[in-house]
């Protein structure tokens, strides 16, 4: 993995430096002869990650994007897994897939720690071959982000505004108006990076915490995740997870769609017209739908206001599964809530009016 | 790198009807290194159709195993058309196992409800074969109606080593039924074993695993050492699909075999 400190890949020197922005960017046109480029560009209303024939069509300038990066790049929203011949036996064939480099520029810190989430989840106990060869061959460029929206509450939970981890992707940028502060976090990176800029000094970093300070007293949104564990469990019965359910959830699973960690799959055969060749994939599913716990004689989660407690709480408990909050503070799934559920509000709620 | 969801191919050498429903399957593995624990499952199933979770009903011997599986969907009804001689492909073992401890010579006491005993089969064939390192032994089988219960001709030889109760919920009319009647709740206080000194192991319906789970430790068994079999919906048995997720815990991979008090109180679960 790129400069992760997964892979104990750690012995380089870190080093920044001040790189007027049109340079920086034709850095990322000469990237393009060896790597496929992806960033954030602006389409009609709205911005989306898409790969690029140019730097000249980054947007940097984006706000929070509908899918997050990662979720698109590295772990695929549909993907094939498998495939098999039936003959007189069963044959099962790999899919193997080619490595293609691949660069993604302008990640917001929030993306980039739900792909330090789905990490755990696809190199893990089991590894996932297909996401670890496409994020081993992923470099990932972050950007500090310059504004706040509405639904962003990163800085509650330690993902935002701007980057604090120190690894497991491989540079990050700061807009310091015509140049970027350009930090370098892997190896990889200060292999490729080639350019000669300023070294970075120390008022720089003085000038970047506090633009950092001042985004940081901008945010509108909050959770208090102190305690958070202990809270859901003494209100699993609390009234704000029917009243929600019933009132306003409408089960379309657009929250747990956006949601850049939301990991769940299904797992599908399709079978060919002369049922001699299947094909298996996996997609991404959702534990809104009805079907997603239901078993022989039972469905787990067969009532609304279960499944809707079940995205909150994964959301913002459940720190022992992998040790993090699963939470980056996107916002994505208020955002794209059509009846603009806010888990935030339902957490101030049970706060406020504990059943215990 | 090969993807944990490849799995291997096995071919059915035996199949045993069980009841209208249920079958075992018994299975050579085509990976000869193939070895799984009691309690442990595999994702069993055929290109086309699909895979779903199903517990080694014996334990493995030279690649060969079984599977005792109940018609109820997609996958487990259509292998009830299989023949000998015909191919499946599983992939495992996954899971936790039931905590077997012959170090100690304590009591066990087994619970089981409908193709719940399936799991519960490997750890009873295991207890037989190693006797003399256990205390007292019990096993509490219940069935809704005679023509439900599973490994019917093998329990009548578990007797001359442990003690057995086979039970009904009801018998129907015209049925000759020569053993117990009622819930297995009712045969707790009839087992010898000493709870102070017992593990219990419990498989079957959640709701029945709640009775049975409340019953023991009126008894005086304790929570540590009561152990449970969940059953959730999966997909991919490796703690990736999330469909088996029960508060925090991946049934997948943190069970299915859990110690009551890890999985008590949990959102969605009755236990
Ligand atoms: C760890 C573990 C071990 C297990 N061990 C065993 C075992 O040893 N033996 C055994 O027999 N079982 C076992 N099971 C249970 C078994 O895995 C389930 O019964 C599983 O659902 C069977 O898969 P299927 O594809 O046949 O059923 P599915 O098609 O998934 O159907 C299961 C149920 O879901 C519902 N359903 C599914 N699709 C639809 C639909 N389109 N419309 C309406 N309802 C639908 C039905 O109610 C159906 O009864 C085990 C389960 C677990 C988790
Ligand atoms: S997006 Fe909103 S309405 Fe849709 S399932 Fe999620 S919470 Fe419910």
């Amino acid at each position: 993995m790129s400069g992760s400190g997964m892979t104990g890949e750690n012995t380089f020197q870190n080093s920044d430096f001040l790189i007027k922005k049109d340079i920086f960017f034709e850095f990322i046109d000469t990237l393009r002869r060896e790597y496929r480029v992806f960033g954030p560009v602006k389409e009609k209303n709205h911005y989306a990650f898409r790969e690029i024939s140019s730097a000249s069509d980054l947007y940097m300038d984006y706000s929070t994007t509908m899918l997050s990066p990662g979720k698109m790049f590295i772990y695929k929203p549909k993907e094939d897994v498998l495939r098999f011949r039936i003959e007189s036996g069963i044959s099962i064939e790999e899919i193997r897939y080619g490595v293609e480099k691949q660069i993604i520029v302008g990640i917001h810190p929030c993306d980039i720690h739900s792909i330090l989430y789905l990490d755990r989840v696809f190199l893990g106990d089991f590894i996932d071959p297909y996401y670890k060869i496409r994020r081993e061959n992923t470099l990932l460029i972050a950007l500090n982000c310059t504004k706040v929206l509405e639904n962003c509450f990163c800085s509650s939970v330690g993902t935002g505004p701007y980057l604090k981890v120190q690894s497991g992707y491989d540079i990050v940028l700061t807009d310091l108006g015509d140049e970027y502060l350009v930090e370098l976090k892997s190896l990889k990176a200060s292999q490729i990076f080639n350019i000669k800029g300023k070294e970075a000094y120390p008022d720089i970093f003085k000038l970047k915490s506090d633009k950092e300070e001042a985004l940081l007293k901008s945010f509108r949104k909050s959770i208090d995740i102190n305690g958070l564990d202990e809270l859901f469990f003494k209100n699993l019965n609390h009234p704000v997870w029917i009243l929600t359910a019933d009132e306003k959830c409408l089960s379309c699973s657009n929250c747990v769609m956006v949601c850049p960690t939301c990991f769940c799959y299904d797992i599908v055969d399709e079978m060919s017209i002369n049922l001699k060749e299947i094909r298996r994939f996996r997609q991404l599913d959702a534990c809104q739908d009805f079907k997603f716990a239901e078993v022989h004689g039972g469905n787990y989660r067969q009532r609304r206001a279960s499944r809707l407690r079940q995205f909150v709480i994964h959301n913002l408990n459940y720190t022992s599964q992998y040790g993090l909050i699963k939470t980056v503070g996107c916002g994505r799934c208020i955002t794209w809530c059509p009846t603009k559920i806010d888990l935030t509000e339902m957490v101030k709620e049970i706060q406020r009016n504990p059943l215990h | 790198m090969k993807t944990p969801l490849f799995p291997f191919k096995a071919q059915i050498i035996d199949i045993k009807i069980e009841t209208a429903d249920t079958k075992t399957y018994t299975l050579l593995s085509k990976d000869a290194a193939y070895t799984a624990k009691p309690g442990q499952f595999n994702m069993v199933g055929y290109p086309g159709v699909g895979e779903a979770p199903i517990s080694l009903s014996s334990s493995v011997t030279d690649g060969i195993f079984q599977h005792t599986i109940k018609g109820v969907g997609r996958v487990t009804k259509f292998l009830e058309r299989f023949k000998i001689g015909d191919e499946i492909h599983f992939r495992g073992p996954y899971g936790t196992h039931w905590p077997l401890d012959m170090q100690s010579g304590n009591d066990v006491l087994i619970v089981a409800g409908g193709v719940g005993l399936a799991p519960l089969r490997p750890v009873i064939h295991e207890i037989v074969k190693m006797r003399n390192f256990f205390g007292k032994v019990t096993v509490i089988y219940g069935s809704r109606s005679p023509d439900n219960i599973i490994f019917m001709d093998e329990i009548e030889t578990w007797r001359k080593d442990i003690e057995v109760f086979l039970t009904v919920d009801e018998i129907p009319l015209n049925m000759k039924w020569n053993y117990d009647v009622g819930m297995v709740t009712k045969f707790i206080d009839k087992s010898t074993v000493n709870p102070l000194n017992a593990y219990a192991f419990i498989c079957g319906p959640e709701i029945m695993m709640l009775f049975v789970s409340k019953g023991l430790f009126f008894r005086g068994f304790l929570p540590s050492r009561v152990y449970v079999s969940l059953e959730r919906r999966m997909k991919c048995g490796i703690a990736q699909c999330g469909h088996c997720q029960h508060g925090s815990k991946f049934v997948c991979k943190d069970g299915p075999v859990f110690a009551y008090k890890e999985i008590t109180k949990l959102p969605d679960g009755l236990l």
